[in-house]
């Protein structure tokens, strides 16, 4: 509120015609509000539709891409961009929508409703369900079907990621997973191996050896904390020791096994030292600060360009449960109010985008893994791989994957919900049983607001 | 303004010599008073020009300030996902969980503290500022300048700049604060720390528009008001405690409000610096309705706690209107 519109009611000399005028403004603002917003009411569904016959559609030629250029991709994107205008005259408006997922899904939902929206959207592993659940994107199996795009190709586990009762909202983009990151140099004065720890405990005993060769105020991991993050990583802890988030809609938080893997990342920070955050953790790695780091695989490219020392990667650690490796990262969505025109020319890109050369091209530009099979095993990863053998460590360790846990991949918030939790637990040193149970009511409401009505 | 009107007193002159027949100079003035049609002509023509001055800035204020205020409190009443085309009306229970959430009174709290140090410490080292401005000293322009100078950056700007000098492993200060012997806090990451930092970035970018309107206020105070007082023996604290404060009282009146309302509606800093962490601590009301907004998507629930700090808002002004301008002297 202005301090001028203030000034204009508290000076207003009241009098029968003021008050009327008023009347007279506010009834029409009243009106003007009701032409907008959502409308009410008990029945909600999403108004996705795939009964759009391609064959007759000219796509358009001109598009808009929202992107926050993942793994520092806006070069790699636009040489991708000129490549498909080259091949098909149709031009792509790359927009920096925001610096991550988060940002520029809050700018994509703010622009819902309006013609503002973009043809073509980063749509991350916790945002595309809650695009579908508004019947903001649109199924994209008929439209890839029309132009012959080989989903057959795609890795299944990501490309299922996107699945929903039958359909794909999404195709993978920029996937990855978290990748245990070390600093060859100061493993090799710990008197360490050349590997990272199989298991946790094996960290655990590591530790106190990489302490000795680190600064004061380093630690021998750096582990962030903070939203599309720290539940992430978090579900390698939680899996390994055969604890979830939740069972399918279920929150299963207060299980022995849950409380008894936050109370060992508890330990981990404020009991042990052996792990802190930061202001920017990868940064922090690359200076010296910390000897092993948990990151994405697309920082792999990133953190080789920025380490003065050999950098080693290797798989995530395993639990006493076994492995527990999330995929993650981002794939692109096209928006269901765009015209049949600019949907058929967003989707003709993204096939582009995500075919085998192409997704080669972008994984070798920033460390995400190839999205396509046939792309693992072409000319460019092959040569690839023998130049810098690191960027094989994420391929192979998709074979470890699973799925994420439905309360923060689907239940829209459920992934910040969950940060709030590992916050406490992390730098309040918060019990785990009272962190998660302060956070289960709030998951358990977000998925009874927000999902049951849709189910 | 509508063309002059004649006053009843206008005298008819005694011979209608070379005046036209449009002129209602003419006509005697009890005329002019008693036709009704002349006189609801005058009004609209009155309306008319003030429909052409006001109209463009009503409507704009209609459209961008009074609309979503109305649309606000209507999506108050909704539980409603951001981006949703339906949603569901559930009357007053935003409101209820607002004021029932264990969060709101951490936010409350977060809210206070942060616009009571901000506002108090702008105005009052905004004052020392502008008495060390108000010097005759050599340089005196580029130190206004140079004080003014960070008011006008971009508080995304401001933010990431200060993040830099803030990092306890390379930033400046942590390099400072060592050199002295003391180990710098972990500003992002620890509780009560990071709303200091908030607060002293907040100071630093505002502190040199306080310091502009005071060393104003300051200009304007007659050198004969002091002059008079120093030969009635004033020293230099009793002339700044009952003449320069006193007289400063508008200026700090207008300060008041305007910095108040800056504060409570801050959002910038705290988005680049704290995103309202770590653990909520520096989550001010008007963050938070971004953040359920945005970030959780409870449209609903955010424009009831916009509705609130609308009503705070209008509260402390209306107190402010009411009470405090009785003892500024003018």
């Amino acid at each position: 509120m202005s301090r001028s519109a203030f000034g204009k009611i508290v000076d207003m000399q009241v009098s029968r015609r003021s008050i009327l005028q008023a009347s007279g403004l506010g009834a029409l603002g009243i009106a003007l509000a009701a032409c907008s917003g959502p409308a009410t009411g008990e029945e909600r569904s999403n108004n996705q539709t795939s009964d759009v016959d391609w064959s007759s559609i000219t796509p358009a030629k001109e598009i808009t891409w929202w992107s926050n250029h993942p793994g520092a991709s806006k070069e790699a994107e636009e040489e991708l961009i000129s490549r498909f205008t080259a091949e098909t005259g149709i031009t792509v408006k790359l927009v920096t929508a925001g610096a991550s997922y988060d940002e520029v899904a809050q700018r994509f939902q703010a622009a819902s409703g309006t013609d503002s929206l973009p043809d073509l959207v980063i749509a991350s592993d916790v945002w595309w369900f809650r695009y579908f659940l508004n019947g903001q994107i649109m199924p994209l199996d008929g439209v890839f079907e029309h132009l012959k795009a080989d989903v057959a190709d795609f890795n299944p586990t990501l490309y299922s990621d996107y699945e929903f009762e039958g359909q794909h909202y999404a195709a993978p983009y920029a996937r990855s997973t978290p990748l245990f990151y070390y600093n060859k140099e100061v493993f090799a004065k710990a008197g360490l191996p050349d590997r990272g720890p199989e298991t946790w405990a094996e960290f655990e005993e590591w530790a106190p050896k990489l302490s000795e060769h680190l600064p004061s105020d380093g630690a021998p991991l750096g582990l962030a904390i903070g939203p599309s993050w720290s539940a992430w990583w978090m579900s390698n802890i939680m899996w390994g020791r055969g604890a979830s988030f939740s069972r399918e809609w279920d929150v299963t938080l207060n299980t022995p096994e849950a409380i008894e893997a936050g109370e060992w990342v508890r330990s981990l920070y404020n009991e042990k030292k052996f792990a802190s955050v930061g202001n920017d953790t990868n940064a922090d790695f690359a200076a010296g600060y910390f000897g092993c780091l948990i990151g994405s695989t697309g920082s792999l490219a990133g953190l080789l360009e920025a380490a003065p020392f050999e950098l080693g990667a290797s798989f995530l650690p395993d639990g006493p449960n076994g492995p527990g490796v999330p995929t993650g990262g981002t794939g692109l969505a096209i928006p269901s109010s765009r015209t049949p025109e600019q949907q058929l020319a967003a989707a003709q890109f993204l096939a582009f985008m995500t075919n085998a050369d192409n997704t080669a091209f972008f994984s070798k530009s920033t460390g995400y893994v190839p999205v396509r099979t046939s792309a693992t095993t072409g000319e460019t990863m092959t040569a690839l791989y023998e130049e810098i053998p690191l960027y094989r460590v994420a391929i192979d360790q998709l074979e470890r994957t699973q799925t994420q846990d439905w309360a923060r991949v689907f239940v829209p918030s459920g992934d910040q919900i969950l940060t709030d939790g590992i916050e406490q637990i992390v730098l309040n040193n918060t019990p785990a049983e009272e962190a998660w149970a302060a956070i289960t009511p709030r998951l358990e409401q977000a998925f009874s607001e927000n999902v049951e009505p849709y189910l | 303004m509508a063309t002059p009107v004649l006053v009843d007193s206008t005298p008819a002159p005694a011979t209608p010599v070379t005046l036209t027949d449009t002129n209602r100079t003419t006509r005697p003035p009890s005329e002019v008073r008693r036709s009704p049609g002349t006189f609801r002509w005058r009004l609209w023509r009155q309306y008319l020009a003030f429909l052409l001055l006001a109209g463009p800035n009503l409507a704009l204020l209609l459209i961008f300030t009074y609309k979503p205020l109305i649309e606000s409190f209507y999506y108050s009443t909704l539980q409603w996902n951001i981006g949703s085309p339906t949603a569901r009306f559930v009357g007053f229970d935003n409101y209820i969980q607002f004021f029932t959430s264990s969060k709101t009174a951490q936010v409350a709290g977060n809210t206070l503290v942060f616009t009571l140090a901000t506002v108090g410490g702008a105005l009052v080292l905004g004052l020392g500022l502008a008495l060390l401005l108000n010097q005759r000293i050599r340089g005196r322009s580029i130190a206004r300048t140079v004080a003014f100078a960070p008011y006008v950056l971009s508080g995304i700007a401001v933010g990431m700049l200060w993040l830099y000098i803030f990092d306890p492993r390379y930033g400046l200060l942590g390099t400072l604060l060592s050199a002295v012997g003391i180990t710098s806090p972990d500003w992002y990451n620890s509780s009560p720390w990071a709303m200091v930092m908030l607060i002293i970035v907040y100071l630093w970018k505002h502190l040199g528009y306080v310091a502009l309107i005071y060393l104003a206020g300051l200009q304007g105070i007659s050198q004969e008001v002091r002059d008079a007082a120093a030969l009635d023996g004033a020293g230099r604290w009793r002339t700044l405690r009952s003449i320069v404060l006193p007289l400063l009282g508008p200026t700090t009146f207008f300060l008041l409000i305007t910095t108040l309302l800056a504060s409570l509606q801050s959002f910038d800093l705290i988005h680049a610096m704290t995103q309202g962490g770590p653990l909520g601590s520096t989550t001010t009301l008007m963050y938070q309705i971004y953040q359920e907004s945005f970030v959780n998507g409870r449209a609903g629930y955010a424009s009831a706690v916009a509705t609130v700090l609308f009503i705070v808002l209008l509260v402390i002004t209306l107190i402010q209107l009411k009470f405090v301008e009785k003892k500024v002297h003018y």
